[in-house]
């Protein structure tokens, strides 16, 4: 999308907030929501996925960042010990999703195919109090003069205007708590820039909250009074985007009234660089194969996404 | 059903895509090829192949893409030859491969559904064209994105203006924008004319070069072109205010035979041809105005 995350701010009617949510950040602060010795273990699923996983010498983004995220997965549910409740938890993979707006006598659509999304039994509680929502009455939208917000979009004939949240009803696991985004592709080109990932999952993640409140409080625009909550993940293999969006509006024809609220942490690398074959350089080894700069603040914020919900 | 034409995202990819234009390129005629090579290969297999005849070859059917895009369009080099094989223009061949972007040459192009009025557009990005001498800036405005020909001082982030109104004053006109001749004030220095309106710009392109509006005499403008010819136009053509950009172009120095074999020029002859009258100064008197304009023919009466 062309001015990224600011254009896809202006289709859903939303409010950036840079950071992550305090409650989140909580979690993540509080030692009771660890693992024991988690570093070892996820600096041995990184090396897994990047250097151990494959039968060529290196392998490719195609191949290990679909590992990475399994192990990473692994390494939240281990946390079910503790908390029984994270079990009513489920992955699915390849569903349509389908959710049509209009926004200033503009009809948009979001379709097809997403991401990896982790449904739940319970919904996420709202993270943002009250008076924020109400506050968010002011801001006002920035637009783009003169490029129209809708550049760069597919235009469409649409004959059928669907809100579909792509599973039936009477599903136990109905609400949708985290959307995971892997950008795989092996060539640069192919894959999303991180503003580009970053605006995707925006729109994504809106989709979902949108046709989950159609499905719970109808199609009439209005404001919610329990705010609907969806978390997104995106990264290719080494970035990592963090982002919280909590929809409290449906009437997103006018650009004024409450807005929604996205809390955005931005390029969070997990490791610096992973050393497949060692660097020699004059029959010296300079670098051993391996990982260099590891972070782990990166893993307790996917580790604090996970459990936000049920902590 | 409701069929009003929504923008949608599908299967999780955002696509470029611009509204789609009047085409680019007239496809080419395909299925007939010149009459004149075919007859002369069906003349050579009735005379049992007397004579070599050149064959049709695929050149340049590389330009068959009709609607504009702005991604890079891969296109294939023709090395001089033409369509029968021949070379029609000697020095031309290898150098660097390079991918065709699609500029827009017609400033007024209103977009699809866009009222005729005077336009804004939002300067994103200046770039080198490796197809030609100027610089290209991609701009945007309203859903659509064109890559047009950047002039001197243009800066991502400028606002270009794009109207065809004429006023009875003259109007001040920055760099960059583009009015009609006639709303011009003499003096001006102007780049990417038309010679016909609506025709898209065929004059003043290369890198550095502008024309000085002379005069404008009734329904008709006075140009001069960077040859000192001068041009007269109808003053509803649309030109660009300024400069075209990449100003030092001739100031450049190739500085060995491998950077000129890069940009795809081959070697002259070197034979030395005692009459060919390039040395020396040449004074000429300047060739007569070119007029684009068919005034209607005045005839003596009685």
């Amino acid at each position: 999308v062309f001015q990224g995350v600011r254009q896809a701010q202006w289709l859903t009617k939303t409010k950036l907030v840079e950071g992550l949510p305090p409650s989140v950040l909580s979690i993540v602060d509080d030692p009771a929501h660890q693992l024991e010795d988690y570093e070892e273990r996820v600096k041995r699923v990184i090396s897994h996925a990047r250097l151990w996983d494959t039968t060529e010498a290196i392998p490719k983004r195609e191949h290990y960042c679909p590992v990475l995220f399994e192990d990473l997965i692994h390494l939240c549910r281990l946390m079910s010990v503790k908390y029984p409740s994270l079990t009513k938890r489920m992955l699915a993979r390849n569903y349509k999703i389908a959710a049509t707006w209009e926004r200033e006598s503009i009809l948009l659509q979001v379709r097809g195919l997403n991401g990896i999304l982790m449904n739940s039994v319970a919904p996420i509680p709202p993270v943002a109090s009250k008076e924020e929502i109400l506050a968010t009455e002011e801001h006002v939208l920035e637009t783009f003069y003169p490029i129209s917000p809708t550049i760069d979009l597919q235009e469409v004939n649409v004959y059928q205007e669907l809100n579909s949240t792509g599973f039936r009803d009477g599903y136990p696991y109905s609400h949708p708590h985290t959307l995971f985004f892997l950008e795989s592709a092996n060539i640069r080109p192919n894959r999303f820039r991180p503003e580009q990932l970053r605006a995707k999952m925006l729109m994504f993640a809106f989709g979902n909250a949108l046709a989950k409140a159609k499905v719970l409080y109808g199609n009439d625009p209005k404001a919610l009074e329990q705010p609907i909550v969806v978390q997104s993940v995106g990264t290719d293999g080494q970035l990592f985007q963090f982002m919280v969006f909590q929809l409290n509006t449906t009437d997103l024809v006018s650009g004024d009234g409450i807005k929604n609220l996205v809390w955005i942490d931005s390029d969070q690398k997990l490791y610096e660089k992973a050393q497949c074959i060692s660097e020699v350089k004059k029959r010296v080894v300079t670098k051993p194969a391996g990982i260099y700069g590891f972070q782990p603040d990166t893993f307790k914020k996917f580790l604090a996404l996970y459990l936000h919900g049920t902590v | 059903a409701v069929m009003a034409a929504g923008l949608c995202r599908a299967f999780g990819a955002l696509l470029l895509s611009a509204a789609p234009l009047r085409p680019r390129f007239s496809v080419p005629p395909l299925f007939f090829p010149p009459s004149g090579v075919a007859g002369g290969v069906l003349a050579a297999a009735c005379r049992g192949l007397g004579g070599s005849v050149p064959r049709c070859t695929t050149n340049p059917l590389w330009k068959c893409r009709v609607k504009y895009t702005v991604r890079p369009v891969g296109m294939k080099k023709t090395g001089g030859r033409d369509h029968t094989g021949r070379i029609r223009v000697r020095g031309i061949g290898g150098g660097h491969k390079r991918r065709y972007r699609m500029i827009d040459f017609q400033r007024l192009r209103y977009e699809e559904g866009a009222p005729p009025e005077p336009f804004t557009e939002k300067v994103i990005h200046v770039r080198y064209d490796p197809c030609r001498s100027a610089d290209i800036a991609l701009v945007a405005g309203g859903s659509r994105k064109r890559w047009i020909i950047a002039t001197e001082n243009m800066q991502p982030g400028d606002i270009i203006k794009n109207s065809s109104h004429i006023g009875r004053m003259a109007v001040l006109a920055n760099e960059g924008d583009a009015y009609p001749l006639g709303a011009l004030p003499i003096g001006t220095l102007i780049c990417n004319l038309e010679s016909h309106p609506g025709k898209g710009a065929q004059y003043i392109r290369a890198a550095g070069t502008c024309g000085v509006l002379l005069r404008k005499v009734n329904g008709t403008a006075i140009v001069q072109l960077p040859s000192k010819r001068h041009m007269q136009v109808l003053e509803t053509c649309v030109a660009t205010v300024g400069r075209v950009s990449n100003v030092d172009h001739n100031k450049r120095v190739i500085g060995k035979a491998g950077r000129n074999r890069w940009l795809g020029k081959r070697p002259h002859t070197g034979l030395w041809h005692r009459k060919g009258g390039w040395a020396g100064r040449k004074i000429k008197p300047l060739p007569p105005m070119k007029s684009y304009v068919n005034l209607p023919r005045v005839t003596a009466q009685e």
